[in-house]
């Protein structure tokens, strides 16, 4: 493994920008794992992993808290600005070009039927985003009661998210301390 | 104060709790993304949200979930895996709300939700499938419909 001074800011930013434009589909942690770890071997297996369950507690996009902590862990605070600033810019820029082009085109009808298609795959990978998480981490019936409330709640009555998220989290957090099978698994 | 200035501090106000509260990821504020941009502040009209979806989803860019092969490998302090447990089957009903919402906001009906549900059951049974393909393939498919005016 490279000493984490050898690694300098720019080489930092491009391998982050080049992540950040590889990200098709929103599974950042995935291919920062195989961009960092397994390629690059800037850092561990581990502190990859244990940066990755942080990065998922804390409020946040995930892909950009792990971003934050790879970054700091390399190069302190500037290497974790550098790390962000890499992977956001390529995507931004897209995407606002993009944003850019629809608006210019406007209403027609065989944009819409392409979108169309597209917003379809969408819906499936979000879909099935959220079953694999299920499958993994829900396996039992309080945490899926809590699942299917939280559906129930904001996509079908549509509630306001901050509320019902606060109303169900320490319930759901309780649900897990006393699913003793879970906690032994 | 100028109409631009209050949307802007609008999207502030209204994104910058959202944010806090994002467990689970971007994905997971979806179904809230959707309420507030097209039924309280009609930011953007139904198709303009679902085009727009389309359009960020299929761009790259930092998402939130880990791919799965990486869940469940990481072995942490107990209350660590606790908080972690508590939150995971919200963080699941956010996403699969947020899936919903679009369903309910695309103009596209029931063929949009037949070819959701069918990348669905394609991304779950094959993982290794990239999303590109998926959205390229979707794409061409009711681009193809379209120009045959079946669609």
């Amino acid at each position: 493994m490279p000493r984490s001074e050898t690694i300098g800011l720019p080489a930092l930013f491009a391998a982050f920008f080049r992540l950040g434009v590889m990200s098709f589909g929103g599974g950042t942690a995935g291919w920062l794992h195989r961009e960092i770890v397994e390629r690059r071997c800037w850092i561990s297996d581990r502190e990859f992993l244990s940066g990755a369950a942080l990065g998922r507690l804390v409020p946040g996009s995930g892909g950009v808290n792990l971003t934050v902590q790879v970054g700091q862990h390399l190069r302190g605070g500037a290497g974790a600005l550098v790390a962000v600033l890499g992977l956001l810019s390529g995507p931004l820029a897209i995407v606002l070009a993009l944003a850019v082009v629809y608006t210019t085109i406007g209403q027609n009808h065989l944009l819409h039927a392409v979108l169309d298609g597209v917003a379809a795959a969408a819906i499936g990978l979000t879909f099935a985003t959220g079953l694999k998480l299920l499958q993994f981490k829900a396996r039992s019936a309080g945490p899926l009661a809590i699942t299917f409330a939280t559906v129930v709640c904001i996509g079908v009555l549509r509630w306001p998210m901050i509320p019902v998220v606060l109303c169900l989290a320490p319930v759901s957090i309780c649900v897990a301390l006393l699913d003793r099978r879970g906690a032994n698994a | 104060m100028p109409d631009e200035v209050r949307t802007l501090l609008a999207l502030a106000l209204v994104f910058a709790p959202l944010s806090l509260l994002s467990i689970g990821g971007g994905a997971a504020l979806l179904a809230e993304i959707e309420h507030q941009s097209v039924s309280v502040h009609a930011w953007t009209t139904q198709r303009e949200f679902a085009d727009l979806f389309a359009i960020s989803r299929a761009a790259p860019g930092p998402g939130t979930m880990l791919s799965a092969r990486l869940w469940g490998r990481w072995r942490g302090s107990l209350w660590h895996s606790v908080v972690e447990r508590g939150l995971a089957p919200i963080a699941s009903g956010l996403i699969l709300a947020g899936g919903v919402a679009v369903m309910r906001v695309s103009p596209g009906g029931p063929a949009v939700w037949v070819a959701a549900a069918l990348s669905t059951a394609l991304i779950l049974f094959r993982p290794s499938f990239h999303p590109l393909v998926l959205f390229i393939g979707g794409g061409v498919v009711f681009g193809l419909a379209g120009i045959l005016g079946v669609w």
